[in-house]
C-alpha cells in the first residue's frame, strides 16, 4: 500500500505564491489545503488536492521559537472547514515552504507540532484523510493520516501536474 | 543509461531524462494510433507504462499497427503484447503494467498515472476518459482521425490537450451534445471506420510532442489546452478556428473540487 499526491499546477502556484510572501514577523508563512482520496491498486490511494487557504496575517501568533505559528483562530477555522468538509469526505492538509532548492523534509520543530493537529482533524472528519505537505523551491513531500490511522504514511510522490509537470519522488532529487 | 543514448535530444533540458523516466504515462487503446505513441515514448525514454486494450492483432490490424507481424495474426497476438514487446525492446527497465481489456473495468493503475493518451474510437468513450482524467488529475491527450466523403474522400483528424484545471473538449467545442447523441442513436458503436498508418503517425507524434513539452518545458509555452486539426488531404496540422472564437476562459463543466472517488452524499 503507498500512498501519492496530486495537485494542478495552477494551485501549486497559488500555494507557492502565497507561501513565499513576507509575514510582518513570523518568519515562513502557512496554509491549508483541501484534498480528497482516490483509489488506486493494491490499496493504494491518491490524494487529489483541490482549494488552498490562505492563513491570514493576523491569525499568526508571534513566537520567535519557531519559523511560524498560526494561532487559535486559525486552528478554529481549519476544523469549521473539516467539518463542513464531512459530507464530501474533504481532508485538510497543512501546508508550508522550506526556502531552499531540493529535497525536503520534516524539520525537528515540524515534528513536534504539526502532528499534534492531526487527532482533532481526525476526529472531526473521521472518514476523510488529513496530513502535512512541505514544499520547498523545487520539491515536495507529504505525509498522510488515513481516516482511522494513528500514523502517517510518507507520500511516494507528489505530483504538479501542470506545465511543466513536476513529480516529486520520496528520497529523489539534490 | 548512457548519455550517448540521448545526446540528440539534449535540447529538450538538462535533467529531461530524469523528468521523463519519472512520469507516468497511460494509453487507452494500442491500435493504429497507441502502437505509434507506444513507440515513440519508449524511443524518447518514457519509463514508466500503464496501457490498456483487450484485443489481438486482426488481419484488418496489418495495414497501421506499429510493430506488429504477419504472424502475428494466425498466433492472435494480443495488441497488449506487441506494445510490450515495443517498450522492452527499447526500454529493458520500463515498468509495464498492461492490462487486457477496457480501463472501464480496471481503472485503479490508470489513475497513477501523470499523462494519459486516448486512442478510443468513440466520443462517449473520449467523454469518460476525459472526465476519469479530470477526476483524478491527469493529463488527457486525445487522438482520432476519421475519413469522410467520396471523390476524393477526405482525411481529419485532431489531438486535444484537456488539463484539469483548463479548457475541457466541451469548452472546446469538439464533444458535443449532438454528437454523444448521434453516437448513442448508433448504440454507441463507432463502427469501423477507415483507417491508415499515416494520418496515425502524424497525430500520435503530436500527441507526443506536446507530452514531452509538458513534461520538459522546453518551448517555454504556456499550454493550458490545445485543439490541432489535422488535414489529411493538405497535409497541415493547425490550431482549431474554434479556438480562436472562443468566449469562455474558464470551464464551466469541470469543477475543480470534483476529484477523487465519488461520495454519495446523504440529502
Amino acid at each position: 500500500m503507498s500512498i501519492s499526491i496530486k495537485l494542478t499546477g495552477g494551485l501549486h502556484r497559488e500555494m507557492v505564491t502565497d507561501l513565499a510572501r513576507p509575514h510582518p514577523f513570523a518568519a515562513e508563512r502557512a496554509g491549508f489545503a483541501f484534498g480528497r482520496v482516490g483509489s488506486l491498486s493494491n490499496e493504494s490511494k491518491v490524494i487529489l488536492l483541490c482549494l488552498y487557504h490562505s492563513i491570514p496575517d493576523n491569525q499568526y501568533v508571534d513566537d520567535p521559537t519557531v519559523g511560524a505559528r498560526i494561532g487559535s483562530e486559525a486552528i478554529t477555522w481549519a476544523m469549521q472547514a473539516v467539518y463542513y468538509g464531512r459530507p464530501g469526505r474533504e481532508g485538510i492538509f497543512h501546508v508550508h515552504m522550506h526556502p531552499h532548492g531540493g529535497r525536503t523534509g520534516m524539520s525537528g520543530v515540524d515534528r513536534r507540532e504539526l502532528p499534534r493537529l492531526m487527532p482533532g482533524f481526525q476526529a472531526v472528519g473521521r472518514d476523510a484523510a488529513h496530513g502535512i505537505i512541505i514544499l520547498s523551491l523545487d520539491h515536495g513531500a507529504g505525509w498522510v493520516w488515513l481516516p482511522g490511522s494513528k500514523e502517517p504514511v510518507a507520500a511516494s510522490t507528489v505530483s504538479v501536474i501542470g506545465k511543466p509537470l513536476r513529480v516529486f519522488e520520496k528520497g529523489v532529487g539534490r | 543509461m548512457s548519455r550517448e543514448r540521448f545526446s540528440r535530444q539534449s535540447f529538450l533540458g538538462r535533467d529531461s531524462e530524469e523528468r521523463i523516466a519519472r512520469c507516468t504515462v497511460g494509453v487507452a487503446g494500442l491500435g493504429g494510433g497507441g502502437s505509434h505513441i507506444i513507440q515513440q515514448l519508449a524511443h524518447i525514454g518514457f519509463q514508466r507504462y500503464v496501457v490498456y486494450d483487450g484485443d489481438v492483432v486482426e488481419e484488418s490490424n496489418l495495414n497501421r499497427l506499429v510493430g506488429a507481424r504477419s504472424v502475428d495474426v494466425p498466433a492472435q497476438t494480443p495488441k497488449l503484447h506487441i506494445a510490450r514487446m515495443m517498450i522492452y525492446g527499447l526500454q529493458p527497465n520500463a515498468s509495464v503494467r498492461g492490462c487486457a481489456g477496457r480501463w472501464q473495468d480496471n481503472p485503479e493503475p490508470l489513475r497513477e498515472c501523470q499523462i494519459v493518451f486516448g486512442c478510443v474510437d468513440s466520443y462517449q468513450g473520449r467523454h469518460e476518459l476525459e472526465v476519469a482524467c479530470r477526476r483524478y488529475l491527469m493529463h488527457y491527450i486525445d487522438i482520432g482521425m476519421d475519413v469522410h466523403g467520396g471523390a476524393p474522400p477526405v482525411i481529419g483528424g485532431q489531438v486535444i490537450l484537456s488539463s484539469a484545471g483548463s479548457l475541457c473538449m466541451r469548452c472546446m467545442g469538439f464533444l458535443t451534445e449532438a454528437k454523444l447523441a448521434e453516437e448513442a442513436a448508433r448504440y454507441g458503436g463507432a463502427g469501423a471506420r477507415p483507417q491508415v498508418v499515416w494520418p496515425n503517425g502524424v497525430l500520435a507524434s503530436t500527441a507526443v510532442g506536446l507530452a514531452v513539452d509538458i513534461v520538459t518545458n522546453w518551448t517555454r509555452r504556456a499550454l493550458p489546452y490545445a485543439y490541432l486539426v489535422y488535414d489529411g488531404n493538405q497535409g497541415t496540422v493547425k490550431e482549431s478556428a474554434t479556438l480562436r472564437n472562443l468566449k469562455i476562459t474558464a470551464c464551466p463543466h469541470f469543477s475543480n473540487s470534483d476529484v477523487g472517488d465519488p461520495v454519495l452524499l446523504e440529502l
